[in-house]
């Protein structure tokens, strides 16, 4: 019995001094963390929380975090910057943009207003370029809509593909045939008819699946007429071998770089250019 | 008579000052020694040099002469190459190709006119010394009256900037572990790739068709790296700066394997310069800077009391390295998202063919412009799962904000300064293939290591055209000393110059340069591991000068020769409960000598042991020919054992020679068909490590012996796994399985 009683105190001793070890290790603070509602709160303790490490307590009115941690594991910067990573501030260190951007409505506090200082540049002179003034001319401005087309299509946005091929049957519909030249105008009746179906479908569907399907035939007969018509700017006709199933699609563009209208992001830069149009 | 020799003599005082203020010498004394350094929290061997990791910074300014003192302290030799550097052949610093090794205790002087300006580095060339320490920054400044001086540019604040990354282990292990296939470099990153991992991704179909078409795992880099580091520290501060302030940073990639991806939280990048050469400045989002290659860069600090995280990615985004300019908060970048590895391996498999050669669907790409590594960049092809706040915040952010992000291409890069080469020059044109094949870590051109070709002679006053192409899985950073080459970029005559080329997989790209520098010079894959494998050549003028550095050049090249094509030994272990199970092999780049063996622990189990000389044969070799010698022994009474084929043998004392060759099927599975001495033939089918689950690996074999083994190996560090298997012979058995 007595030596139990020994085992005991022994034991409560060595749990004392265990327990003293770790102390000596903990370390408390308080900083600011900038944020709103309850939902930053669960945010930030979730990500400054670390099991057997730290330890975050933040309170959302008086934006004051009480930061208790193994100083011998980890530190207070390292705690703050984690935080940061998942959108919040601190007086060390600002969440980045995009990460703070990306926060629900609810918890997109407002931020500490930076000071801007701007660097005075030696100045330069700006080569001014002429422009050139044109008389309303209807197939460029069928043209500006199959642009617009593509690039939603770039950005796989099957709602605004739908509007933006709505405006393109508008300026299809408002080109006055008579009044283009003869080759043209010979290069618009072959495709006219096509080029209207092609785009009432895509305007018709919001699926961005479909839309392309369509876009192929469309951007063909689009660059048998842009050929003979000419665009303002020098156009890029570009092929991305791995589009329509292995088969592989064209498009027009008014840049040089490839932005694959077929895949969206996921193949954003197949591509080459295989011809490209020049100016008038 | 007296007169005019004192006017001589005052004439020669004169010129001599002159030259004096001209050809300024600068003098740096360099001390390479062994030290201790702990980047990971383990305490590891580097080299230092003036006791520092990176090496220290060297600035001249072009017009001195540099003169650099080397006074090597170590146990082993060792040597300094000046990375971008036209100089005399024998001040290049390679060793067997240029001069002798710098040997224990002897002190080499290097000594040459900075006949340029820009941004360069230099690294030790001998062995793999680079990996542990022995890079630096070497600045050489332009002079104030230079024509090409740009205001606003040239006269920046600047920092030279040396990114690198530190390994725990000793990268002569690494590089052996390589050609090991070991691997726990895979379990660490977490890109093991494994059948379960597959199947949770939804990519079971995809690891299947990569299996079948005998790829292994893929990745964007082969090394587990414990730490990254700029400027020796993996985060560190610059807080001299202040907003409004631009910065140039002088960026060199010192890493032995690491391409980095550069980002900037204060806005855009503006490039001023690659490898050490001018271009019209151009603005970025974000860039790749490839081993080896250097790039200056402007970046504004826009904000008063904030510093601005400058973040280094390496391509496998399993870390990254910061520092931060500026003093005050600290705006951080958000960080690279992981790669969506089975993407890569889907594009990977529409692309590879079932010979293992690439078909680039007629693409014709080059230059960097079309990176397929897209597809596993979550931050263009979306995040795998993201949470949804709410519909619109996704749509909006993720997607849309990559529209107008510029990553920096080669085609982007131009001179501003015309750089054609002589018209009336007569044109030399090269064509080389880059070849490799993962599954041994060969890395090779035109399917030939260096100690399988001669060198490749050039004329001086001849242009040298080379066309590459990347026909490997993985991209090299292509290295020529003493040389910068022009770019064929699409620039016209504002080609940009460089010294390193990176080429993706399946790329074409065409450099050219005039040969003006005679001397033997290396071209070579600049990943270290890719070096030291024999992915090199040497370019040798015609009717060269001698080197007195190196008086026996023949004796030189065969030594050199032999450095990238070492033997590799690795040795495998089970003790099981049943008995032991092994394999030891040597191999290098095209011969193998293994010996499996198996013993039981008592005669009934018997004990027998398979040996193997082969040799591989192909360029993504997946046919080893050999001659074996089998020998076992077994007590079973005499009884025979009756093959598939209807021939007999008792097994109880055996041994015989034998004549086979080995397959590497789909599925990676390995056929060998043997035959004996005795007239027996045995043909087995195979396959060891089957990924099933990170750490988990399936093996199993049959053949016509009517012997059959099937097993399950846990790994549970890199020397050490778990073990469980039948074998036709012993039984069920349970160990530990022990490798090196």
């Amino acid at each position: 019995m007595k030596s139990l009683k020994y085992l005991m105190i022994v034991l409560l001793l060595l749990s004392i001094t265990l327990c003293n070890a770790q102390s000596k290790n903990q370390k408390t603070d308080t900083v600011k963390i900038y944020g709103n509602c309850g939902m930053c709160e669960s945010t930030i303790e979730k990500a400054g929380n670390m099991k057997n490490q730290s330890n975050v307590d933040w309170n959302k009115e008086t934006k004051m975090a009480t930061i208790s941690y193994d100083s011998l594991k980890t530190s207070k910067k390292e705690i703050l910057k984690r935080i940061a990573f998942a959108g919040y501030d601190s007086d060390t260190f600002l969440s980045p943009d995009d990460t703070y951007s990306n926060l629900p409505s609810c918890c997109q506090y407002e931020r500490a207003k930076k000071e801007i200082v701007l660097y005075e540049e030696p100045k330069m002179k700006m080569p001014t370029r002429m422009m050139e003034i044109v008389k309303t001319n209807y197939l460029m401005l069928v043209f500006d809509s199959y642009f617009a087309v593509k690039n939603a299509l770039v950005n796989s946005d099957g709602n605004l593909t739908s509007t933006k091929s709505t405006e393109l049957v508008k300026s299809l519909e408002n080109v006055k045939m008579n009044e283009l030249k003869m080759e043209v105008h010979m290069g618009w009746m072959k495709v006219m008819k096509e080029l209207k179906a092609d785009a009432n479908k895509m305007a018709k569907s919001k699926d961005e699946k479909s839309q392309r399907t369509n876009f192929i035939s469309l951007s063909n007969n689009m660059f048998s007429l842009l050929k003979i018509a000419k665009y303002r700017e020098p156009v890029y006709y570009q092929f991305c071998p791995m589009a329509n199933d292995g088969k592989g699609a064209s498009w027009l563009s008014t840049k040089s770089a490839v932005k694959n209208p077929y895949y969206g992001s996921a193949m954003l830069s197949c591509g080459k250019t295989v011809e490209i149009i020049k100016i008038k | 008579m007296k007169k005019y020799i004192k006017w001589f003599a005052a004439l020669l005082g004169i010129l001599s000052t002159t030259t004096i203020f001209s050809q300024n010498i600068v003098r740096y004394n360099l001390t390479v020694t062994d030290t201790i350094v702990n980047f990971s929290g383990k305490e590891k061997r580097g080299i230092a040099v003036n006791g520092q990791i990176p090496m220290p910074t060297l600035t001249f300014t072009e017009g001195d002469i540099a003169e650099i003192v080397v006074h090597n302290k170590l146990k082993e030799s060792t040597s300094l190459h000046w990375h971008g550097v036209y100089l005399p052949n024998k001040e290049d610093g390679v060793p067997y190709l240029t001069q002798m090794p710098i040997e224990p205790n002897e002190t080499f002087t290097y000594r040459f006119p900075i006949i340029q300006s820009g941004t360069h580095w230099y690294h030790s060339h001998s062995g793999f010394q680079e990996q542990i320490g022995m890079y630096g920054s070497l600045v050489l400044l332009k002079k104030k009256e230079d024509p090409t001086f740009r205001k606003g540019i040239d006269d920046l604040p600047e920092v030279p900037i040396i990114l690198s990354e530190w390994t725990d282990i000793k990268p002569e292990n690494v590089h052996r572990m390589l050609h090991n296939a070991n691997d726990w470099p895979a379990i660490k990153k977490g890109t093991v790739q494994s059948y379960s991992e597959a199947i949770k991704a939804g990519h079971f179909k995809t690891k299947l068709g990569n299996e079948m078409k005998r790829m292994l795992a893929m990745d964007v880099s082969d090394v587990y790296y414990d730490k990254f580091l700029i400027n020796g520290k993996n985060e560190s501060q610059l807080s001299q700066f202040k907003g409004g302030e631009k910065v140039r940073l002088r960026i060199s990639n010192g890493g032995a394997s690491s391409y980095f991806w550069l980002n900037y939280a204060g806005g855009k990048m503006t490039v001023v310069a690659n490898d050490g050469n001018d271009v019209e400045p151009v603005e970025v989002d974000r860039l790749i800077i490839g081993v080896a290659e250097t790039y200056d860069i402007v970046v504004t600090i826009p904000n008063k009391d904030i510093a601005y995280e400058f973040l280094a990615t390496p391509e496998d985004r399993t870390k990254s390295t910061s520092i931060y300019l500026g003093n005050g908060k600290i705006q951080l970048k958000s960080r690279m998202p992981k790669l969506k590895y089975f993407e890569g391996m889907k594009m990977m498999n529409d692309m590879m063919n079932m010979d293992g050669s690439m078909d680039d669907m007629g693409m014709g790409m080059s230059l960097q412009k079309m990176d397929m590594n897209t597809v596993m960049y979550p931050e263009i092809t979306g995040m795998p799962k993201m949470k949804t706040y709410n519909k619109e915040s996704r749509s909006n952010h993720s997607i849309n904000a990559n529209k107008d992000f510029v990553t920096l291409n080669y085609s982007m890069l131009k001179s501003p300064q015309s750089t054609t080469l002589p018209k009336d020059a007569p044109v030399r044109e090269l064509r080389f293939e880059l070849t490799g094949n993962m599954n041994r870590y060969v890395w090779s051109m035109d399917n030939k290591v260096l100690s399988e070709s001669d060198k490749i002679l050039i004329r001086k006053g001849e242009n040298v055209r080379i066309t590459l192409y990347n026909g490997s899985m993985m991209r090299h950073p292509m290295h020529l000393h003493g040389h910068d080459f022009r770019v064929l970029n699409g620039q016209g005559e504002f080609a940009p110059l460089k010294n390193v080329l990176d080429i993706m997989p399946m790329e074409t790209d065409t450099i050219e340069f005039l040969a003006n520098a005679e001397g033997d010079w290396f071209f070579h894959c600049h990943i270290l591991y890719h070096m030291m494998a024999g992915m090199n050549r040497v370019f040798s003028y015609e009717k060269q000068a001698k080197n007195p550095y190196l008086p026996n050049k023949k004796w030189a090249y065969k030594k050199l020769q032999s450095e990238s094509n070492k033997f590799h030994f690795m040795i495998e272990n089970d003790f099981t409960t049943n008995g032991n199970d092994g394999m030891a092999m040597l191999q290098n780049t095209r011969w193998s000598f293994g010996t499996e063996w198996s013993l039981g622990y008592h005669d009934g189990h018997g004990y027998e042991t398979e040996t193997h000389i082969g040799r591989y044969i192909g360029k993504n070799q997946w046919f080893l020919l050999f001659v074996g010698f089998d020998w076992r022994y077994r007590k079973q009474n005499g009884e025979a054992d009756r093959n598939l084929f209807g021939q007999t043998n008792t097994k109880d004392q055996r041994a015989v020679l034998s004549l086979g060759g080995e397959y590497t099927l789909p599925m990676l599975v390995k056929l060998q068909g043997e035959v004996f001495t005795d007239g027996n033939v045995r043909f087995q089918l195979m396959r060891e490590d089957i990924p099933i689950s990170p750490k988990l690996r399936w093996a199993f074999m049959v053949n016509t012996d009517k012997e059959y083994m099937t097993g399950f190996k846990y790994i549970v560090s890199r020397n050490t796994g778990i073990t469980m298997h039948y074998d036709s012979d012993m039984g069920i058995g349970f160990g530990v399985s022990l490798n090196y």
